[in-house]
């Protein structure tokens, strides 16, 4: 589904991601580990088609398509979603507002018509009931006045209406408290389905005791170094990074 | 004799004398006089030059010639005026509707049988029906501005509405101008006189209306009073022709608790400036007064805003949120004068602006004069670019550039127009914000 090659990325200059090579197959669930300043958030903006992410070398492939030529909203229309670190909050825009133009955008690109309103308001209230969203939420500003949880729980209610066959998750679980955590880590086992495909990007194990990797990365030094499965998410969360070589020696 | 930093105005009294025997109410004494006196008091000033620091942002060099000429009644009318009717917007709103076509009244087109309680009819009307009672009501105000004092003297025609005591309108009524092909070269003066009396309370539309591509100038005066009790609020509409001047004053009066809310938008027009004057007379009154404008290549809008606190326990809210494309040129100032006596003020003014791309010019201008030492005044002014986060995140979300830009511009002028109770007021505002913002992203 996901085949990034040799991927050299630039930001203002700055060489992070320095031939980073991934595969992701269909329903499969990756996660990537990785000190700070890896590269890790630079990667799901690679990925996603951020501004200012300069791929300097290698490529990106999506279901057979070039991502590279394709601006981050058509990436989306092709089917990927990204879970923000820190979403973004924008005054003015209710949520209702903003979800039904991100639907339909999607269905734009997909030559399908605009959903029906009433199916969209249907469909949305379904979604925020099954992740626990009050549904008062829906008609606030985008994230304006949310807090850290709810805002992630925003994230997960926007994944499941836009339904993507690839979610990258960047450190969604950062700063939850453990009902939050669970929430979120419903709301992306939820999405886990033999044709979709989810990369985790996270700091801690925590996450990872709720939804259960395939596979196992460790991001460092704008490469990956380590490929595993489940195991080595324990191993690292009991030894830390400095058990691996930094330099894609395995340890 | 003119005054230092201003444009010499005899261009202005040549004008005047020749446009004398067509100026409507010619026969009347008073009026004469008054247009006289009015002439005078300009000549003696003449045009605010940008070395007046009022008028620093918006140029009237354009204006000094004198090119804009009188437009007398008869070459006033325009066959071509229902096509520019917003028709839809006018069904919308149920209540009378005053039409002015290149300055005049326009019966066909108006609709003037109100509700009982007021008194609804054009100037011109006014002063022919009920000569004494039209000398009381015109001209009470004393404006030191040389523009006001040409209006007088220029004045083609205007509203009277009085909506006497206690009577509270159910539905709004809408003073369009609409300037046509006619108006080429011309000025249009446009004085309007609105009295609401004690306990009584109107919601007036103002909307501007023209053609691109016509040259000329709308100038118009309200002179308002607001008596106590009693509510007024007014929506402005300015999208005149791109090649049109629009100057606006209003001069507001306010007695004990009353409330005033002004709200605009100003889209149209190649130089606009809006003056909003309010005095607080009376205590416990509250004045809110906000607006957008947008402004483009060839676009320079002005609001200019003088709260005058003159008693204790009033409020004053101001917020004004300026969009600038390309080339583009906004100037808010917002004047708060708090007299010694005036404690317990609360004025608060904001002020944001948002450049779409680089080129254009926003200036923000907050002047606070407190003489009172127990208040609460706050001014804010802002001038940034769309945050870039946002635009990545409602496009990882599918939305493309255009679409991502427009709902957040869109959503930054909405914040503005939020509390409009009148749904088709509204509506309007947000369509008109939307299409200006189609043509620029």
């Amino acid at each position: 589904m996901l085949e990034i090659k040799d991927l050299h990325v630039e930001v203002a200059g700055q060489k992070i991601l320095k031939g980073l090579n991934l595969t992701i197959n269909s329903g499969e669930v990756h996660a990537i580990m990785g000190p700070n300043g890896a590269g890790k958030s630079t990667l799901s903006y690679a990925i996603c088609g951020k501004q200012g992410y300069d791929i300097t070398q290698g490529s990106i492939t999506f279901k057979g398509k070039d991502f590279l030529q394709l601006e981050a909203n058509e990436r989306a229309g092709e089917g990927v979603f990204l879970g923000f670190q820190y979403p973004v909050e924008i005054p003015g825009v209710s949520n209702l507002n903003f979800l039904k133009a991100a639907l339909n955008s999607i269905r734009k690109y997909r030559g399908q018509e605009d959903m029906a309103a009433i199916d969209f308001l249907k469909l949305i209230r379904a979604k925020a009931a099954e992740l626990e969203m009050d549904p008062e939420m829906l008609k606030r500003a985008v994230n304006v006045g949310f807090s850290g949880g709810e805002k992630k729980r925003n994230e997960m209610v926007q994944m499941a209406l836009l339904d993507p066959i690839f979610s990258v998750l960047d450190e969604t679980d950062s700063g939850l408290d453990i009902d939050a955590l669970r929430i979120v880590a419903e709301g992306i086992n939820r999405m886990r389905d033999p044709k979709k495909s989810i990369l985790v990007i996270t700091h801690y194990q925590r996450l990872l005791d709720y939804v259960v990797p395939d596979f196992v990365h460790v991001l460092a030094n704008g490469k990956i170094v380590k490929s595993g499965d489940k195991a080595l998410a324990r191993q690292l969360e009991k030894e830390g990074y400095t058990g691996i070589d930094v330099d894609g020696q395995a340890a | 004799m003119t005054e230092k930093n201003h444009f010499d105005g005899a261009n202005y009294v040549t004008n005047f004398n020749a446009a004398s025997t067509e100026l409507p109410g010619s026969s009347v004494a008073w009026l004469n006089d008054l247009r006289q006196s009015s002439m005078t008091a300009f000549e003696n000033v003449g045009l605010p030059g940008p070395k007046v620091e009022e008028w620093k942002y918006s140029n009237l060099n354009i204006l000094k010639s004198g090119q804009y000429q009188f437009l007398n009644e008869s070459s006033s009318q325009d066959l071509q005026i229902d096509n520019l009717c917003d028709k839809e917007f006018l069904k919308d709103i149920k209540g009378a509707k005053v039409v002015f076509c290149n300055g005049y009244y326009h019966q066909s087109l108006s609709n003037i049988s109100a509700e009982p309680g007021i008194t609804l009819v054009n100037l011109n009307e006014y002063i022919k029906v009920g000569p004494k009672d039209a000398q009381r009501l015109i001209h009470q105000k004393k404006s030191k501005s040389s523009l006001n004092a040409l209006n007088a003297a220029l004045m083609s025609d205007g509203v009277v509405l009085i909506v006497e005591q206690g009577v509270k309108l159910s539905e709004p009524i809408q003073i369009i101008h609409i300037n046509t092909e006619m108006a080429t070269a011309k000025a249009l003066r446009n004085r309007h006189y609105i009295q609401i009396e004690k306990n009584a309370s109107a919601q007036i539309i103002e909307s501007y209306i023209g053609v691109d591509g016509v040259d000329c100038w709308s100038h118009t005066v309200s002179e308002i009073n607001v008596a106590d009790g009693a509510s007024l609020e007014i929506y402005q509409f300015q999208n005149e022709g791109n090649a049109t001047i629009h100057t606006n004053e209003a001069i507001i009066d306010l007695g004990e608790g009353t409330t005033f809310k002004h709200c605009s938008l100003n889209i149209g027009g190649r130089l606009s400036r809006t003056e909003i004057k309010p005095t607080l007379k009376g205590i416990n009154s509250k004045i809110e007064l906000r607006g957008a404008f947008l402004s483009r290549d060839g676009n320079s809008h002005d609001v200019f805003t003088h709260i005058k606190h003159m008693v204790e326990q009033c409020d004053s809210e101001q917020n004004y949120r300026g969009v600038l494309a390309k080339g583009g040129k906004s100037a808010f100032q917002g004047k708060v004068y708090v007299a010694k006596d005036a404690q317990l003020t609360n004025a608060n003014q904001s002020n944001k602006n948002l450049i779409l791309e680089r080129g254009a010019e926003a200036n923000s201008k907050p002047e606070l004069l407190i003489y009172a030492d127990d208040v609460k005044c706050s001014h804010g002014a802002t001038v940034g670019e769309l945050d870039q986060e946002a635009l990545f995140y409602l496009k990882t979300r599918g939305l493309d550039q255009a679409a991502a830009k427009a709902l957040l511009v869109e959503a930054f002028i909405a914040e503005v127009y939020e509390d409009v109770v009148l749904e088709p007021v509204k509506c309007k505002y947000l369509d008109l914000a939307r299409k200006w913002l189609e043509a620029e992203l």
